[in-house]
């Protein structure tokens, strides 16, 4: 590994799986299956040397609790050297994005020359567990050699049939505030004056442009289709409705509110997928022969208070990322923000607009300036695709590289929103 | 030490026959809040702005507002709506219109004055109130800002900001009952900047006990104008007397809670308490009476070599000694002046010395020392004594940005007053508008708002912690 020159990192290309609505054709496969599954799509489409492969640093938000580290099983599964190191990392629905610029710090600081970052999540899987007090009743018996049958009994009968055995069930709830992360958008929607009916709009917009991505195989190079049986495969996502219409988007029902904005047509819903990209230093993949797409200029990371306004970050880590790449809102040709909820992402906007939002929560003099809703997410976004928490991040990156190679334009800017109040930023440049 | 009607007034069953019975209301419970200070104090609150056209004060006061999380609904009158509008923009709390008919109930309700000059605009103040007090929630907040009639600049200007304390006074008799408060707040023409950390403690659960009275806001004190709004005692050391038990032990608790190392000091009997106070907070222990002559030089000894310095002095140790004067003792009376006041002029010698820049200084008076009390001849001298003493001293400290202040706690549950006869006890907490006892934690929550970098615009000033007593100012 050369560490004396100015290295970079850059973007090969990605991959994903198609993403299906939960508990659909994916549940028989964890989140460890469904990132097999998307790096085996990847090898198919740049087929390297697995020798080259330096590192993988996987992530992912729904992980299951025996095997924390799926990054690793992933490699085991696949097959790969087992002398190759690999981790995982989660920060919500940021942790791909930050999966890949960790892979392109390692990169750039000479660490490693070829590293495959993604993530995936399975919301289908996520754990039903039992009540800790249970856990706790049964612990001293099980443990203890020498307890008896009777001693089992002795515990069976101080169960609690309500608090001991009905298992609890899993939520987005945010731990500190107890709202579902629906309520807290619908709190946005209200608190920055966001209609229904521009939310719909956008919901809209996203169905309608990925469902013409689709038919017109825009995606096609993305997505490598996921085997079920040797009869049966899942070639294309499955939640993009390209026949809706704002009529129908109209007659659903608020989902989170009685007299609410946020219904489950304007909403991104639980998602199983995994998305994988290939991360590799520049002169690596000359010499390996591979043409690099893009790079990263720049990103940022921030978190703000979730019991004020939990998915406003992206309009701090956007501005925040823009000018540590030392470009200005005039630089920038592609937009592409993380559609948790068409609320959050036209609240985002306006506070993008507001020159008062500038000056007292960044510091800074001026606004990043007004963006058209109908300017950004030029092929739909998570309410139309779907969002397997842990896979937004690669499929964001790696659309937008592929993007800025076939439209010929130079820059791409990311932002992602995500529970606990966090937020990602990125500044893409093509190469 | 607790008080059986609040309690009572918990229970519905007993509220909802007492009503029946026609009895008078029964004192609700405050709302208070003993957690750290919060980025927003005032979290998704309704306030009700009202001023004539805009004012100096009106774009600092409508940022104040929407950082601090409150939703601000003002009259449709342009620019000043407008003003508040775009405040409300960056922080999602966008000005609502305030109409006549279906009026959302407010926690908040402010009256911006700060440009009434003639009498006759005095009617403003009425019309703006008589649509809006009923919108007031219990344990709500009126307050309304002003220029302070000593900076006025003719007769007329002196005769209507004077007045408005009198509406204050009054109003806060009027919404007592339901446990709400109202004060005003003067600030000085170029005081505007120190009036956010004020107002956010002045509108906030913490000041449940303060009504009734006038607060000063000036730049006497020198300051770096750095106001943290969460943990604004991080990095300080406190020392505070009296600390092991009752209203000291509160601060004690308070200012440990924002940040600051505390130094609990305390006479060597009061070991077990305060020893359990310390290991709680975390704090540091010195047992000394403070009586006796060589407890300063002690003190400043112990205090140089483990601290180096001090940022926050809490005088709070105090001691009763009731009895006519026609039967007092000459000790009882000795006892009470050295304790209460001559020991504070000792020790300060070697404390003042010792003050870094931007130290605060809290002395504990009492309503006592402002109205006077039958058979505390002895106490109210000394307590009046620390008035005098801390409006010569914050002229002297201003320059070096140390502001001092004292505290006037009027009826507070605490054991001390808890020895008092009982059915003295019981007329005596019914004596002010909420018509209640005040906890520890009030005067404890004051104090730490008076040792925080955001109260340099407070200084020489008696902050009465009474629930507003209806005797004394």
């Amino acid at each position: 590994m050369k560490s004396t020159k100015q290295r970079t990192a850059v973007v090969i290309g990605g991959v994903r799986t198609p993403f299906l609505r939960a508990f659909g054709d994916f549940t028989p496969l964890g989140t460890i299956d469904l990132g097999v599954s998307a790096i085996k799509g990847l090898f198919k489409r740049f087929p390297i040397a697995w020798k080259e492969i330096d590192s993988m640093i996987w992530s992912g938000v729904v992980l299951p609790g025996a095997t924390v580290n799926i990054g690793r099983e992933i490699l085991f599964d696949l097959g790969l050297p087992m002398t190759i190191d690999a981790y995982t990392i989660t920060r919500v629905c940021t942790s791909s994005l930050k999966a890949i610029t960790l892979a392109a710090d390692a990169i750039e600081r000479g660490e490693a020359d070829v590293i495959i970052a993604g993530g995936s999540d399975s919301t289908s899987n996520a754990e039903v567990t039992m009540p800790q007090s249970l856990v706790h009743k049964f612990a001293p018996v099980v443990l203890n050699p020498k307890s008896g049958v009777k001693d089992y009994f002795r515990v069976l009968t101080t169960l609690n049939p309500v608090k001991d055995l009905i298992p609890q069930q899993p939520a987005i709830r945010e731990r500190i505030t107890g709202e579902l992360m629906g309520e807290s958008a619908e709190k946005m929607a209200a608190r920055n004056q966001i209609s229904r009916d521009a939310q719909d709009k956008f919901a809209l917009q996203s169905h309608q442009r990925a469902a013409k991505a689709i038919a017109t195989g825009r995606f096609d190079s993305e997505i490598a289709p996921v085997e079920l049986s040797e009869k049966k495969a899942v070639h294309a996502d499955n939640i993009v409705r390209g026949n809706t219409s704002l009529e129908k988007l109209g007659k659903l029902k608020p989902a989170f509110a009685k007299n609410g904005t946020l219904t489950a047509g304007n909403s991104s819903t639980l998602t199983d997928g995994a998305a994988a990209v290939l991360m590799m230093e520049f002169e690596k993949a000359k010499s390996l022969g591979l043409t690099p797409l893009a790079t990263f200029r720049a990103w940022s990371y921030d978190a703000v208070d979730p019991t004020d306004q939990l998915l406003i970050g992206p309009a701090l880590s956007m501005p925040r990322a823009l000018k540590k790449a030392g470009m200005t809102p005039k630089d920038i040709d592609l937009i592409d923000i993380h559609e948790a909820f068409a609320a959050q992402v036209l609240s985002v906007l306006k506070m993008l607009a507001s020159d008062q939002f500038a000056r007292d929560r960044l510091g800074f003099d001026k606004a990043f300036g007004f963006v058209d809703p109908r300017e950004i997410n030029v092929h739909g976004g998570s309410v139309a695709l779907g969002h397997p928490f842990a896979a937004t991040g690669a499929r964001m990156v790696s659309t937008m590289a592929n993007e800025l190679k076939f439209s010929g334009k130079a820059t791409a800017l990311l932002g992602i929103c995500g529970a606990g109040a966090l937020s990602a930023a990125a500044v893409m440049e093509a190469v | 030490m607790n008080d059986y009607l609040v309690q009572l007034a918990k229970k519905p069953i007993f509220k909802t026959m007492i009503e029946k019975m026609g009895l008078p209301k029964l004192p609700p419970a405050l709302k208070r809040s003993t957690h750290p200070w919060e980025q927003r104090p005032f979290d998704d609150q309704n306030v009700m702005i009202g001023q004539m056209g805009s004012t100096q004060l009106t774009k600092t006061l409508a940022e104040i507002m929407v950082k601090g999380g409150a939703i601000p609904y003002v009259e449709k009158e342009e620019p000043v709506f407008n003003v508040f509008y775009q405040a409300g923009d960056a922080y999602g709390r966008k000005a609502q219109v305030l109409k006549q008919q279906k009026r959302p109930s407010a926690q908040l309700l402010i009256y911006d004055a700060t440009n009434m000059n003639i009498p006759e605009e005095l009617n403003r103040i009425f019309s703006f109130f008589y649509d809006h007090i009923r919108s007031l929630d219990s344990c709500g907040r009126l307050i309304i800002l002003s220029r302070p009639p000593c900076d006025a600049e003719n007769v007329l200007s002196a005769t209507t900001t004077r007045a408005l304390e009198g509406f204050i006074r009054a109003m806060a008799r009027e919404i007592g009952f339901m446990g709400a408060t109202a004060n005003i707040v003067y600030v000085h023409s170029n005081a505007d900047y120190l009036l956010e950390p004020a107002l956010r403690f002045f509108l906030s659960k913490r000041s449940a006990y303060i009504t009734g009275q006038p607060i000063y806001i000036n730049s006497l004190v020198k300051t770096d104008k750095i106001f943290p709004d969460t943990r604004p005692l991080d990095g300080k050391t406190a020392l505070i007397t009296g600390a092991a038990q009752g209203i000291g032990a509160a601060i004690a608790r308070s200012i440990a809670r924002e940040g600051a190392r505390v130094i609990i000091m305390d006479r060597p009997e009061a070991d077990v308490s305060a020893g359990k106070l310390a290991s709680e907070i975390d704090g540091s222990l010195f047992f000394c009476d403070i009586s006796s002559s060589s407890a300063d030089d002690r003190m400043a000894d112990w205090v140089t070599k483990r601290f180096g310095g001090l940022d926050i002095v809490v005088h709070n140790a105090g001691i009763t000694r009731d009895k006519l004067l026609v039967n007092m003792k000459q000790e009882q009376w000795e006892q009470v002046l050295d304790v209460n006041l001559y020991a504070i002029l000792r020790l300060n010698e070697k404390l003042i010395p010792m003050m870094r820049n931007n130290g605060r200084m809290v002395y504990l008076s009492s309503v006592s020392g402002i109205a006077g009390n039958r058979g505390q001849t002895n106490y109210s001298t000394s307590k009046a004594g620390i008035i005098g003493y801390v409006s010569a001293m914050s002229k002297e400290l201003a320059d070096k940005g140390i502001a001092v202040n004292a505290v006037a706690p009027g009826f507070i549950e605490t054991q001390m007053t808890a020895r008092i006869p009982f059915a003295t006890q019981l007329v005596a907490r019914r004596l002010n508008n909420l018509n209640q006892g005040g906890l520890p934690e009030d005067v404890a929550e004051t104090v730490t708002f008076l040792s925080s970098p955001g109260a340099a615009g407070l200084t020489g000033q008696v902050i009465r912690v009474c629930g507003g007593a209806l005797i004394g100012a």
